[in-house]
Order: C-alpha cells, then structure tokens, then sequence
C-alpha cells in the first residue's frame, strides 16, 4: 500500500510537473534574470495553498505536522551547493527527475548522478565528510497539538509558543496578496497556466503528506532525494519507501503527460560538454541535497508551508546559490 | 510566415535549460534592426518563455511553427 499510494501520489505530481513545466530552478533563476515571475508565482500560489492546506489537515487530525530539523551550518552550506547544482544540472530535483520523462538525455545523467551522490553522501564513502559539513542538528519538544508528540523540528509558531494557526494565516496571506496584487509576466502556451499549477501542485503536496502518514511509514509531504536513495538502495537489497515510489510516478507521470501532448522526445545536445555539465550539477545536487537536510521539493516546496526554521534558511541559501551560478554562467558580458 | 528573409539562425534543439533563452538574447544583441533571427528548438518550456520575454523587450514575434515532434521554430524580428 506504502508503493502503491506513493506511485499515483507521484504520477499525479509528474503530470502536473510536466504541464506546469514547474522548474523551480528556472523560477528561482527568471525571476532574477529574465526578470519573468511566471514560475515564481506557481510555487508561492502553491506553499500559500499548502500552509493552509496542511495545518488544516493537522487540526481535523488527518495527519500531525512534521517540520525537518534546524541544521544552520548544514542548511547554508548545504543550500548553497544545491543553488549551484540546480544551474549545472540544468534543473533542480524535481526538474530533472520530471524532465527524465520527457526524455531530455541531459536530465537522465544529471538525476542519475544526483541520486548516486545523494546515496554516497547518507550512507557511502561521502558520509563523513558532509556529516562534517551538516553541522548540529535542533529539534524542539512538543507537547502534540497539530505537532507530532515528542520531538520535531522548531518552526515560527514551535519556538514563539503560539497558535500555529496565526504565522500560517499572515504567511499565507501575504503570498496570496503578492501573488494576486502584482502584475505577472505573460505567458500563452498548451500547459496548465500558473494559478492551476500552484493549486494542483499544493493540492498533490496534501495527497502526500496524508498517503505517506497513513500508508508509507513517513510522515512528511513530498520529497524527492529520499526517493532516488531508496532507489539505488534496491539494487544492494533495499526496499522501495514510499518516497522510491512517488520519484518513479513522477517519471511515468511526466512521459504520460508528454507523450499525451506530443511533447516527448528524446533530446540530445549538440556539444557533449553538456554531459559533463549536467553531472557535476547532479553530484552538487546530491551532496547539498543531503547536507542541507532536503532539496528544493522537501525544504522549499514542503517545509516552508511548516515555517520550518531550517526549511527557509535552506530555501534562502537555494536562492543566493541559484543566482550566484546562474549569474556565473549566463550573467556575464 | 515561410516567405521571411532569415538573416540568421540559432539550433539549439537539445540544449540544457536556460541555454537557448540565453543564446536567443545574446543573438539578438549582436543583429541590425529589422534583420530576423531563426530559433530552432524543441524544449516546450523554453518555447512558451522565448516569445513572452523577447516581445517584452520590444522585437517582434513573426511566427511559432511546430516543424516535427516537439520541435518548434520561431521566427524574431529584432527592434
């Protein structure tokens, strides 16, 4: 059942990352140099929707919210390496992992080599260097409520002692200001446009978190790096989680929705330097994933609708990583 | 829009992402007023994102044609 639910959890997510065309390193990257906030705006529409989302799920008592751990050191170093992976790798985790189904060549290697390090880094010949890199790691005590009993990862309301609901409402309500109020680059095309995006997106993202409470023996919503480790991990014994699952419906998602469209094709690029390219910006995906405690998907996209401490200082360093390298390769003359 | 004089082409049909939004911008940094430039590619995101950004910028979209599976040419008159 665990399988099961994390496959559909991700083909679903697949199809909406495919007709979305939902990069986050692109609308971390537009928004700064093409000064274009299409993207942007589908992932701030879709963390608005899912901190309501998931803090009405805890008080219906349909999960308990289970924000990641505040790592500092882990969070800056880690997020910054991931910023400059997701520009070389031409994507971010879940863009090159949707992207492999659409058949971009660039994006099997650079996810492949993602998942490789991202494993060498948890439990390979990585381990202790980046258990040296992520740094201590703080968690609260909570006393249940909409947190999970025991001990879990401090968040705006955790730390301050107050009603989860108050940050949850003016955090939300700020996005929704920003994302409704201010004028948003246009865009036409045969995809979803950005407002079905951010709901769908946000609307998957509480798919997960209840499936994967209930059925995967994991109480978060989506994520992405725990789902290429636990596939390489079936290769040397290991069992797929439910996270392996949704990565794979992820995949099979984006081809069924490219194939549907006529947007799959095998893509191969002219000069093969982008090959070597695109895996070093795996690795840098791997080891900052895993060092930072998370990747664009399970900090970005799913911890900041927690106000998770360590989830926005990650996304931060993301961000300032992201438009260092963007501005490296792209930027200059 | 087959009967436009192409001063210059770009093929980046395969590229990485943002390779062929940045390749289209520096292009047309380098042309005349007037003169069109020929993008080949075959990346549905970068298709939807290279006509809304050159338009804002002020050149012109002649034509978006499909002229294969997933593969596109666009047509751009530089302002």
């Amino acid at each position: 059942m665990g399988v099961f639910t994390g496959l559909i959890t991700g083909i679903l997510f697949g199809i909406v990352l495919q007709r979305g065309r939902l990069c986050f390193n692109s609308a971390i990257r537009d928004l700064r140099m093409f000064k274009d906030n299409y993207l942007w705006k589908a992932v701030m529409l879709g963390i608005a929707v899912e901190a309501l989302l998931f803090h009405f799920m805890a008080q219906v008592g349909w999960i308990h919210l289970n924000p990641k751990p505040f790592m500092p050191v882990g969070n800056i170093i880690g997020g910054l390496l991931f910023g400059f992976g997701m520009v070389l790798a031409g994507g971010c985790a879940s863009g090159v992992t949707y992207r492999s189904g659409e058949g971009l060549t660039t994006a099997w290697l650079a996810a492949i080599f993602y998942g490789l390090f991202a494993t060498a880094s948890k439990s390979g010949f990585l381990k202790p260097v980046v258990d040296f890199l992520h740094g201590p790691a703080y968690k609260v005590e909570t006393t249940g409520g909409l947190y999970v009993e025991g001990k879990t990862g401090p968040t705006i309301a955790n730390t301050l002692h107050m009603n989860p609901w108050i940050p949850a409402i003016i955090f939300s309500a700020l996005l929704l200001w920003y994302v409704f109020g201010t004028k948003t680059t246009e865009r036409s095309g045969k995809g979803f446009n950005w407002v079905a995006t951010g709901i769908l997106v946000a609307l998957v993202g509480g798919l997960g978190y209840y499936t994967s409470a209930h059925f995967g023996g994991r109480t978060y919503p989506l994520g992405i790096t725990g789902g290429w480790i636990s596939i390489f991990k079936t290769f040397t014994g290991g069992k797929l989680s439910w996270e392996g699952a949704e990565v794979l419906g992820i995949i099979i998602g984006a081809f069924i929705a490219a194939a549907a469209s006529k947007e799959f094709k095998i893509r191969m690029p002219r000069n093969p330097k982008a090959y070597l390219q695109v895996l070093v910006g795996g690795a840098f995906l791997g080891i900052g994933a895993v060092t930072a405690g998370g990747c664009n998907i399970g900090h970005f996209f799913s911890g900041v609708p927690h106000l998770a401490w360590g989830s926005l200082l990650a996304t931060v360093f993301f961000i300032i990583g992201n438009w260092t390298m963007a501005y490296w390769m792209y930027g200059r003359r | 829009m087959a009967d436009v004089k192409v001063d210059k082409t770009l093929d980046v049909r395969g590229e990485v992402c943002p390779v062929p939004d940045v390749e289209t911008k520096r292009a047309l940094k380098k042309m005349e007023s007037g003169q069109v430039l020929e993008v080949l590619i075959d990346y549905p995101l970068s298709k939807e994102r290279i006509p809304a950004n050159v338009q804002k910028e002020g050149h012109e979209v002649l034509a978006i044609e499909e002229i294969g599976n997933s593969e596109w040419r666009i047509l751009i008159r530089k302002k």
